[in-house]
């Protein structure tokens, strides 16, 4: 019986369609206290005090918490560069600052949730405003304010890439296409904003129950900033209700353990319990980064790359977040999936005073899939050849030399998705090349619609890259005596709605010949699982697959063993990644990838410039689709979201400040605005090392979306867009300064 | 969340009116809630008694009179999205109801609110005005009829008077050869609030072009006719040239706003489009066009 592969119906279904599934904020204890955070709500400033003294007299407070109350007052995923409460008093250098307007200042515990929103409103707080700094354009100059004084420049992060000779690389050229991009901020905008309980669980473990990513990075962080062993932390996920990386910094998790913690020592044994409203999770936590790139292609008339020189800057905001590891991925994701011999790579994080950039599905990629694939295009126009056919004459392949200086590992398939892309899109190959053989049909009746087909590919890698850490664990108990009647999966993974629970008991009767039926799945709770990394960079299905492979290898022995119950603990370690040379950039980035192309077909009304996204065609190679319903639910949800911040997701900061605090300023695509039709081309060339040949899927169809997007529009009226999101009035202004509508 | 408030909850249409016939401006109807309660939740507004009229008998229903149709104030915009009769009297209207917010606010909002609300962006407005629908108002001491055009004041503001409701909208059925038609342009597709709005009401006489009205929303105050525009093209054949004229001077007679949706630059061009494409779109309809 295979498991693999089946369609099975998802082991969170039934509660979720229900109304049965609990998320952070359904969690209600006896007793429990309500918390509410005084965000700063100004972008920069240093804070010269907090008088409490109004806030404490209302009948109800029970705490107000400050930075001074903070045991160790810093965090951060990558370098613990924020503070958890901003203020005076703090235990480390520049915390008596705030440097976004989401930065937290107090925390007010409260018999309700009124009482501690009014206090919190009585909380004095005297600012003296530091200069604003929002463009990243200043912030990298050498003479900017620098935000982090204790730091030499906003500059936090910097990539070089050397390979070849690039001035060599352009004398050859015989095109050369030069363009700046930039791309915008996206809110991840899942439905479930941040919540939370925090209490102190009967062991005397500090506990959160939180929606999160990483169950245990979480327990390191709070127990970093409340001096706590990490044994005495406890953290807990729920269902929750979608992450997108918006969950892989903290949010509520710190500030709730420390309020439990510090009301338990005051002998207050209370649980704590907070809900973010939607306008508090926009300015509260992360976006995507805003990124700046400039670069400079050349190809022989042949239709060779030859050199590629790009400089990118990435807006990190007030804090590090993922920033440095954001910026490793765009680094290598912005020459493409292409064999390029000469490239020459500069790449920047730099701080500014707007809400940090972190997390979101595509990891860096979706930017550098937008400068190389506009730049791929252009070069086609230019050379007079067809777009898929000038990206098969330098597609990566087995064997080829990265920007990087090493090869891909094993299983590089980014040939066949393109063609199998492609020609599911209507292009053909005869005459030794490749051409689109139906050109896009316009309507005679609607002069003002017009429509254009456009192309891209892309690989993204699948777990963490350039030398971090990288591991997953599994523990499988089995239970019966002549056979297995019961069997207990332990595991980390978070199920953040992308299905990764249901393909962990699919992988684990497949690996165990057990029916799916007797699979317990005991998840995402420290007190029980072990450290699984993180629901992010399409690592989880790979990962936890590996060491649930190997704990059912474990378990099966001692089972045959008659070990009763039998027992596996597996830790699966990938082949080991290397850091990019400081010089060269030269590294073995990543151990396993993903390959995925799309082709777009766009409806572009050059009266009122509203662009419709009508039929898109998705190739993914997944190696092994564990449950293919779940994968095409991964394809056409990445597809949406990345159609979302093509046309229409549009986040506007002023000076610090957020314009679209909400869901009905900040615009994400409905059901009526997602493309006609989505096609889900599922390949299956399997990854040598993935479990049971998977690959990972979760951001790969995000990538390639905005560029073939704008091509598409390129082939409907002829303007190269090189910024979106394409709003209608965007696209009305340019086709009006270049005369192109009536 | 809500802030409090009392909740009466009148029989019938004389009961209602004498609650709000305190002329205590703390006291409002509510229908579907669907403003007024976003409204109460940011503290816009609040008002301390509401009075429910929802399923008040009198301001429910679609009446047919010889000359015109009555639509009750509290009929929702699903209501309108499948009601016959008034697909047969003002088609631009069932436009205007297929765009409006989302399937299940259309089930809770009336058209009653959408017009007391006044919202520039209100997107039964338009269509309403292009049909010469008039607003059938009733106090526990008055009743008045008023044509829509004159019931709008301003930015949420009309000549409702505390006491008052609307108790129905008129449209006025016509024998003459007519159609209508209401685009709205978003940036989305549902749950959108317009960046423009225009519709278009176009009677055929003499095989040239008989009364036309020509209304806009969200590029003004408050929902306005394009009177210029309409006289321009009236007892005219409809040329592409005299089409674009019109329009032109319908974007004149707007004066959009720049806001978080639009600028007020393209508002007004949207304006001109819309019109032009609304025109041509009815007069390659009616056979009335001349190119």
């Amino acid at each position: 019986m295979s498991y693999v592969g089946e369609s099975a119906i998802r082991i969170d279904a039934v509660a979720k369609v229900k109304g049965e599934a609990l998320y952070p904020g359904d969690f209600n204890l006896l007793g429990q206290t309500y918390m509410k955070i005084l965000f700063a709500n100004r972008p920069h400033a240093i804070v010269h005090s907090i008088d409490t003294r109004l806030a404490e007299s209302i009948p109800g407070v029970i705490a107000i918490l400050t930075a001074k109350d903070v045991p160790v007052n810093e965090y951060g995923l990558i370098m613990p560069d924020q503070p958890v409460l901003c203020g005076p008093g703090s235990n480390k250098p520049y915390a008596d600052r705030v440097r976004f307007i989401g930065d937290q200042v107090a925390v007010v515990i409260a018999e309700t949730e009124e009482i501690a929103a009014k206090a919190r409103d009585a909380i004095v707080v005297d600012y003296e405003d530091l200069p604003v700094v929002t463009n990243v354009h200043e912030a990298i100059r050498p003479d900017a304010f620098k935000i982090h004084p204790d730091r030499d420049s906003n500059v936090f992060g910097h990539y070089r890439i050397r390979k070849g000779n690039i001035e060599e690389g352009f004398r050859r050229a015989d095109v050369i296409i030069e363009g700046d991009y930039s791309t915008p901020v996206q809110e991840h905008a899942y439905l479930q904003p941040e919540a939370g309980l925090g209490y102190i669980d009967e062991q005397g473990r500090v506990t959160v129950v939180v929606a999160g990513q990483w169950t245990h990075e979480d327990q390191h962080q709070i127990a970093h900033s409340l001096n706590l062993p990490v044994e005495q932390i406890r953290v807990i996920y729920p269902a929750i209700g979608g992450a997108f990386g918006g969950r892989e910094d903290m949010s509520v998790q710190i500030v709730l353990a420390l309020a439990a913690w510090k009301l338990h020592q005051l002998g207050i044994n209370r649980p704590v319990k907070i809900i973010w409203s939607r306008e508090e999770s926009f300015i509260g936590h992360h976006k995507r980064h805003p990124y700046f790139i400039h670069t400079r292609w050349g190809a022989t008339k042949e239709g060779k790359v030859v050199a590629a020189e790009v400089e990118l800057i990435g807006d990190g905001g007030a804090y590090a977040y993922t920033s440095t590891k954001v910026l490793g991925n765009a680094t290598l994701m912005c020459t493409g999936p292409y064999e390029i011999p000469n490239v020459k790579v500069d790449s920047y994080a730099v701080y500014t005073t707007t809400i940090p950039n972190g997390a979101f599905r595509g990891f860096g990629g979706p930017q550098g899939a937008f400068a190389a694939e506009s730049q791929m295009n252009k070069l086609a126009e230019a050379l007079n050849m067809d777009p898929v056919d000038f990206r098969l004459k330098n597609l990566l392949q087995e064997g080829s030399l990265l920007s990087v200086g090493t090869p891909l590992p094993k299983g590089v398939t980014i040939r066949e998705v393109v063609e199998a892309c492609a020609e599911s899109a209507g292009w053909r190959f005869t005459n030794g090349k490749w051409s689109k053989a139906v050109p896009p049909q316009n309507f005679e009746r609607y002069q003002h619609l017009k429509r254009g087909i456009g192309f891209a590919c892309s690989f993204k890698n699948v777990g963490f890259s350039f030398g971090a850490p990288e591991q997953c664990m599994a523990k499988i108990e089995l239970y019966g005596q002549a056979e297995i009647e019961r069997a207990v999966l332990y595991h980390s993974g978070a199920e953040v709605g992308q299905g990764a629970h249901t393909a962990f008991v699919q992988m684990a009767a497949e690996a165990l010949d057990v029916p799916l039926e007797r699979i317990h799945l005991v998840a995402s709770d420290t007190a029980y699982t072990e450290n699984s990394g993180s629901a992010s960079a399409s690592r989880m299905t790979f990962m936890a697959g590996n060491a649930i492979r190997g704990a059912a290898q474990l378990a099966l022995e001692k089972w045959a063993a008659e070990e009763r119950p039998a027992v596996g603990l597996f830790q699966y370690r990938p082949p080991r990644t290397t850091p990019y040379d400081p010089e060269t950039g030269k590294s073995e980035p990543n151990f396993a990838y993903g390959y995925v192309a799309e082709a777009a077909e766009v409806e572009v009304d050059i009266e009122t410039g509203e662009v419709r996204l009508v039929n898109l065609i998705c190739a993914d190679d997944v190696g092994k689709a564990v449950n293919p319903q779940q994968v095409q639910g991964q394809i056409e949800g990445a597809v949406v979201q990345a159609a979302g911040y093509a046309l229409m997701e549009n986040f506007v900061q002023k000076d610090g400040e957020v314009l679209t605090r909400g869901l009905s300023t900040y615009l994400i695509p409905t059901v009526l605005d997602i493309p006609e039709q989505v096609k889900s081309i599922i390949l299956e060339y399997p990854d040598p090392i993935g479990p049971f040949g998977a690959r990972g899927m979760g951001e790969m169809p995000y990538l390639p979306l905005v560029p073939a997007v704008t091509a598409a529009i390129h082939d409907a009226v002829g303007i190269w867009f090189d910024d979106f999101p394409l709003t209608s009035e965007r696209v009305c202004n340019e086709l009006k300064r270049l005369k192109l509508s009536a | 969340m809500l802030p409090e408030f009392d909740l009466v909850m009148p029989e019938n249409l004389q009961q209602a009116l004498e609650n709000l016939g305190q002329r205590n401006p703390g006291v409002v109807p509510v229908a579907g809630g669907t403003n007024l309660t976003v409204d109460m939740r940011s503290r816009r507004h609040t008002p301390a008694t509401l009075v429910n009229i929802e399923h008040i008998q009198e301001l429910t229903g679609i009446l047919q009179e010889d000359d015109r149709i009555e639509i009750g104030s509290c009929v929702t915009i699903a209501e309108i999205l499948k009601s016959p009769i008034i697909a047969a009297v003002a088609p631009a209207l069932i436009e205007a109801a297929r765009g409006f917010a989302n399937p299940l606010i259309r089930n809770r909002a009336t058209i009653g609110g959408n017009l007391a609300d006044a919202s520039p962006a209100a997107d039964t407005a338009p269509s309403l005005l292009v049909h010469n629908a008039q607003v059938e108002l009733w106090s526990k001491k008055n009743r008045r009829i008023l044509p829509l055009d004159e019931f709008f004041v301003g930015v949420r503001k009309t000549v409702l008077q505390p006491d008052e409701i609307i108790k129905s909208v008129h449209v006025p059925k016509t024998n003459r050869p007519s159609a209508s038609s209401f685009y709205k342009l978003g940036l989305r597709k549902a749950d959108a609030i317009s960046v423009a709005s225009v519709a278009v009401y176009l009677e055929k006489k003499n095989g040239a072009c008989g009364q036309v009205r020509i209304a806009m929303g969200s590029v003004a105050p408050k929902p306005l006719r394009a009177y210029a525009a309409e006289e321009l093209l009236t007892g005219k054949h409809l040329s592409l040239k005299l089409i674009e004229e019109a329009a032109k001077l319908a974007a004149e007679a707007s004066s959009p706003i720049s806001d978080i949706r639009g600028s007020a630059e393209y508002r007004r061009r949207m304006v001109f489009v819309l019109t032009r494409r609304l025109l041509t779109h009815l007069a390659e309809m009616m056979e009335l066009k001349d190119w």
